[in-house]
């Protein structure tokens, strides 16, 4: 090997080659920080919400500021509006939220002491609408235990209004789940003191979501005589972009919440700017790669001779080849792992400000990116490998 | 019949447009003028050229079908050919470039490389890096790289040009040692000079 790298390696241009590895290592970071960036920053966004499909709509009345104050306009839905909705060809299903028509109140206890406790109410909707786990999404008659999905908003009013003028604790998700809750529900002359466990928290949501049995166990012992027309429908639509959606809403003075809108368009624009600076980045690899290619092409043809001659000596395609295509692997091998120091640093940077404005916010996994770097090298390295190997071939010999 | 000749109908050879064979074991001088073909011929047989018209058989085999493979396995094994423009490596030293042919076969220990450097009179030149040597001088490391190959055939393509009689002499002597030794056969081409010292079984006219 000593030998031939010493004939081999005459003509090398450090310049070329440290331009490519410049270039290359730009385009690398680049790629890679990009796929970083969406990875750890998308949760943020997307986090958790899994409780509400994506193509699920929720619909309310528009609520006139007279009919609300007189209550002359009712806001509930009745069971045939809800059919309408059922027939249009944009809507695959649709449900009514059912709420409660007793008096909630509820405790959180330290100790088994209850510390503070609110007046509040549940909804339900089919547990088909419910992403979840459904071990943990289910209530039968007996069970002490209510499962409840909170807003995700509670928790930041708690946090960032009610902790921090009290000196309490500021809570995050996880906490929040494994506090005991007592639950007291009141009406029709009876009283129960039941256990609420928070399972999780949707942003989607804005409604406190206990499961449908348990909603229709309670109404029936607690309210045996409210009606119980709904006030919001959840639907489960094709497309949720689809103006004919938009269309009927208005004509029937419907309106969807778009709470959810905000995430999505900001997870979308954080797609598209992450992918924009990929193609950057790749684009910046793929001339590189051309640099390094036009680099030993220029090599192998300055030592064409030399070659040739190796190779009427006996020597064979693969082992004249071998030192250019180990040089080139090398190289990106260097670049790789000096991509991935820069970026594991400039990463620790940004996780340091997303922690501060996010405090709740998740790592995000690393192996994408370690993967996409490794697929990279991978090919970058063969097509080297590959094009080094056809260019000797190419000589006479 | 190589390519180029193809028009030219007056050809007179004993090689082009004959069958011919050379047997191991045996020595063969080629003799001809220049332009004749004779670095074309060695190209042929060295797997270099194909642009003849013909067929070239190795034991029976058509070198046409030979691959990338086959032709390093040849060369390294099978047929050692010493360059009319020697082939030599002017960046590396007159011993580098025999070792880069060594390390490859594996065939010769320094001592009898050390050896021959010695009789052809060039010892003090191991070192010196090969651009910076006579022509001479290269012939003479160019044939002693191609003796540290095994080989069924030794091909020396004018490898006397620019020596004097007596290195050329020694550099037969070496080379026909190596051939017996080998059982193999000798094929020289010549355009005049040639190793007066050698007995050749045939002297073939191109």
């Amino acid at each position: 090997m000593g030998l031939i790298w010493k004939l081999l390696r005459q003509h090398i241009s450090v310049l070329q080659l440290a331009g490519f590895f410049v270039a290359n290592l730009m385009g690398m970071l680049i790629v890679l920080l990009a796929m970083q960036f969406y990875q750890d920053l998308g949760p943020v966004f997307t986090s958790k919400d899994s409780f509400i499909h994506d193509d699920y709509l929720i619909a309310s009345k528009r609520i006139s500021t007279m009919g609300g104050l007189t209550g002359g306009e009712t806001s509930s839905f009745t069971s045939g509006e809800i059919e309408d909705l059922g027939k249009c060809s944009f809507v695959n299903s649709v449900a009514g939220f059912v709420a409660s028509q007793y008096k909630v109140a509820c405790y959180i206890g330290i100790d088994n002491v209850e510390q503070f406790g609110t007046e509040m109410f549940f909804e339900a909707v089919p547990d088909e609408f419910v992403d979840t786990d459904r071990s943990e999404w289910k209530w039968s008659e007996g069970q002490e235990e209510v499962p409840i999905i909170l807003p995700r908003t509670y928790l930041a009013i708690y946090n960032f209004g009610f902790a921090q003028s009290h000196s309490l604790p500021k809570m995050n998700e996880g906490v929040v789940s494994q506090i005991g809750m007592t639950v007291v529900l009141r009406g029709h002359g009876l009283e129960q003191r039941m256990k609420g466990r928070v399972i999780g928290f949707s942003s989607r949501l804005n409604t406190i979501l206990v499961p449908m049995e348990f909603m229709h166990w309670s109404n029936g012992r607690f309210a045996p005589d409210a009606d119980t027309c709904p006030t919001r429908v959840i639907m489960s639509v094709a497309n949720p972009t689809d103006s004919a959606i938009t269309t009927y809403m208005k004509q029937h003075g419907y309106e969807i919440e778009e709470d959810k809108l905000d995430a999505s368009r900001m997870t979308y624009f954080l797609k598209i700017v992450s992918a924009v600076i990929m193609s950057v980045g790749l684009l910046i690899s793929i001339l590189s790669f051309y640099i390094l290619m036009l680099s030993i092409y220029l090599l192998v043809q300055k030592n064409t001779v030399k070659l040739q001659n190796l190779l009427l000596l006996g020597y064979t395609t693969a082992r004249v080849s071998l030192p250019y295509q180990l040089l080139t692997v090398f190289m990106n091998i260097a670049v790789l792992l000096i991509a991935l120091g820069i970026l594991f640093a400039l990463r620790g940077w940004y996780m340091r400000m997303l922690w501060a404005m996010f405090p709740d916010m998740q790592e995000g996994k690393v192996l994408p990116t370690l993967i996409l770097g490794g697929v990279l090298f991978g090919i970058v390295s063969l097509m080297n490998i590959f094009a080094v190997r056809n260019k000797i071939n190419n000589i006479q010999h | 019949m190589p390519a180029v000749f193809a028009g030219n109908k007056c050809l007179t050879s004993d090689v082009w447009r004959h069958d011919i064979a050379f047997d191991k074991g045996r020595t063969y001088l080629v003799e001809a003028a220049s332009g004749t073909g004779k670095s074309t011929m060695c190209s042929y047989i060295i797997g270099y050229r194909n642009d003849y018209s013909g067929r070239i058989l190795f034991d029976g085999e058509d070198i046409r079908s030979y691959g990338d493979a086959r032709w390093a396995e040849i060369r390294k094994r099978s047929i050692s050919l010493l360059f009319q423009e020697l082939r030599l490596f002017p960046e590396l030293t007159a011993w580098e470039n025999i070792a880069i042919k060594n390390q490859l076969t594996g065939h010769k220990q320094d001592a009898e490389i050390r050896g021959w450097f010695e009789r052809l009179g060039i010892e003090d030149k191991t070192d010196c890096r090969l651009g910076l040597m006579s022509y001479g001088q290269q012939q003479r490391v160019a044939m002693i790289r191609a003796l540290v190959q095994p080989f069924d055939f030794i091909v020396a393509d004018e490898p006397i040009s620019h020596l004097d009689e007596d290195n050329s002499c020694i550099m037969a002597d070496i080379m026909h040692e190596e051939a017996v030794k080998q059982g193999a056969g000798m094929i020289v081409t010549s355009i005049g000079k040639h190793m007066s010292n050698l007995k050749y079984d045939y002297i073939i006219k191109l």
